[in-house]
């Protein structure tokens, strides 16, 4: 196993593990200090990939950059890796909060006692949006981004899904740390705000021999995600599909799950107006309608 | 282009061609990004200028779409401004630093865009022409950064591709082994092989 996540170092340094495979990685690099040196030396080979590339960007830029920054608060530094709140312990605690590893908490009360040390506010004012990282805590990151869309005053059980991976990641060193904080906020995770939504539902469906196929769905984002933990190979030749399905039970493709294992998949599609989501097997490249049976069926409240 | 060698990522221990001292040299942009820290808005225009091309042109070869292009390098600068106070020289460069900031958003901006595009394209996924992508932009063609060509060319042609699809293309390694029809394992072994070979060849050191 540690053989095996510690391969991912590469991909890792050129940003291409998917946002479940990210996660897990960062927190092993909570642990280990090989993979950490690793991934620093090869994040600078990396970019030597981008020299050649130059173009001068159009002029409008620096002015808006110029402009964008004087409404910007920068971070306090880094000085001590545990932050104020956050201990080392504290962080690592908080991977165990991450349902990719322990799937599907159903209830607040799973979540709330697995981040003990969770303030109940932003740690610092409310234009900060990356107040959370010096405290080094799971819901504080989810606080940020949730404040980017709206104040809402329920939380998401799972919003740590991904967001732990984040914040476990606070302590080690720099281009490490500038993944977790970059990724993290970006309001253009769709499967994070997903996640996070505070009308965000839930289904699970456990597979007979190990594996779980999770779709939160937020009928006011109008999308649906699936958390795939562990899932099966689906065989040689074969894909698995998702699909929405129409209150008069018609199919329409959803996407294609890109493999097997941990996976984040947003539905393509209209998941507001859709009664359901299924998931199927079918041939490399995906089907128009489905094939096979459904594995799982994942019913959409009105 | 002589401007390169100047701006390379590598901290310059023992590249000769690239003098750390100069106006826009390695020491120069990390003391910018230590001024720009400091609250100093107009060393962080002269870090801007500096390396607006570098970073813009790594953003605009991921994400393609000139206007997602420049909402993308935009965030990246006022991120990069945010988080200055966090730069370590001791960890690598400071173009470095701030070319890793970019790489990030920028792949993380074609990934969302893709998951809330409609689905269409999925169905072609598993056979996205490949040449099409980057073969006939290959990285080695448009280098002109010679240190870098020549290490690239260490590579083997698998490393490579694999390596441009995931850093240039912004696929996950999940993606880059269906588009070459490899196992999953290999697409993560082409990628870490060739990286450390870079790094081999590139003298990077942390």
């Amino acid at each position: 196993m540690t053989d095996e996540i510690h391969e991912l170092s590469g991909a890792y340094a050129v940003d291409a593990l998917d946002d479940v495979e990210r996660a897990r990685f960062e927190r092993h690099l909570t642990d280990c200090s090989t993979c950490r040196d690793e991934v620093e030396s090869l994040s600078v080979a990396a970019v030597e990939l981008s020299s050649g590339l130059e173009m001068a960007p159009p002029a409008s830029l620096r002015a808006s950059v110029l402009s964008g920054i004087t409404s910007v608060r920068q971070l306090p530094p880094l000085t001590e890796p545990a932050g104020r709140t956050g201990t080392a312990t504290d962080t690592l605690g908080a991977r165990d909060c991450d349902i990719v590893d322990s799937p599907a908490p159903t209830d607040r009360p799973t979540d709330a006692a697995s981040s003990p040390v969770v303030p109940a506010a932003p740690l610092a004012g409310p234009t900060d949006d990356h107040a959370a990282e010096t405290g080094g805590t799971v819901s504080s990151i989810s606080e940020g981004s949730r404040r980017s869309r709206a104040r809402q005053g329920t939380r998401s059980p799972w919003r740590g899904l991904i967001a732990a991976g984040a914040a476990a990641v606070l302590a080690i060193g720099t281009f490490t740390i500038v993944r977790s904080l970059t990724g993290e906020k970006a309001p253009q995770s769709a499967s994070q705000q997903v996640l996070e939504a505070p009308d965000a539902t839930k289904t699970v469906h456990s597979f007979a021999n190990g594996g779980s196929a999770t779709i939160v769905r937020s009928a006011s984002l109008g999308k649906a995600v699936l958390v795939g933990t562990d899932l099966p190979s689906p065989g040689a030749g074969k894909t698995y599909q998702l699909w929405l399905q129409s209150k008069d039970s018609a199919f329409t493709s959803a996407g294609i799950v890109p493999g097997a294992g941990n996976q984040v998949v947003v539905l393509g599609g209209d998941a507001a107006t859709a009664a359901g989501a299924g998931i199927t097997i079918e041939p490399t490249g995906g089907s128009k309608q489905p094939t096979t049976e459904p594995l799982a069926l994942f019913p959409f409240s009105a | 282009m002589e401007r390169m060698s100047r701006f390379s990522a590598v901290p310059s221990g023992d590249d000769t061609r690239s003098s750390p001292e100069d106006a826009s040299g390695p020491v120069a942009l990390a003391r910018l990004l230590q001024q720009s820290a400091g609250g100093d808005e107009s060393a962080f225009a002269e870090l801007y200028d500096l390396t607006s091309a570098r970073v813009f042109g790594l953003v605009r070869r991921v994400v393609r779409d000139p206007a997602q292009s420049e909402e993308v390098a935009q965030e990246v600068f006022i991120d990069i401004w945010r988080h200055c106070t966090r730069f370590d020289a001791d960890k690598g460069s400071a173009l470095a630093w701030m070319l890793t900031i970019a790489h990030r958003k920028s792949v993380d901006r074609v990934r969302s865009a893709e998951a809330s595009r409609g689905r269409d394209e999925t169905y072609g996924h598993a056979n996205i022409d490949v040449s099409h992508d980057s073969t006939s932009e290959s990285v080695v063609q448009r280098l002109d950064a010679e240190r870098v060509h020549e290490a690239l060319s260490t590579l083997t042609e698998a490393q490579r591709g694999a390596l441009e699809l995931a850093y240039l293309g912004g696929y996950t390694h999940t993606e880059v082994a269906t588009m070459l029809g490899v196992p999953l394992g290999t697409a993560k072994t082409r990628i870490r092989d060739g990286l450390i070979r870079l790094r081999e060849t590139l003298g990077v050191t942390t």
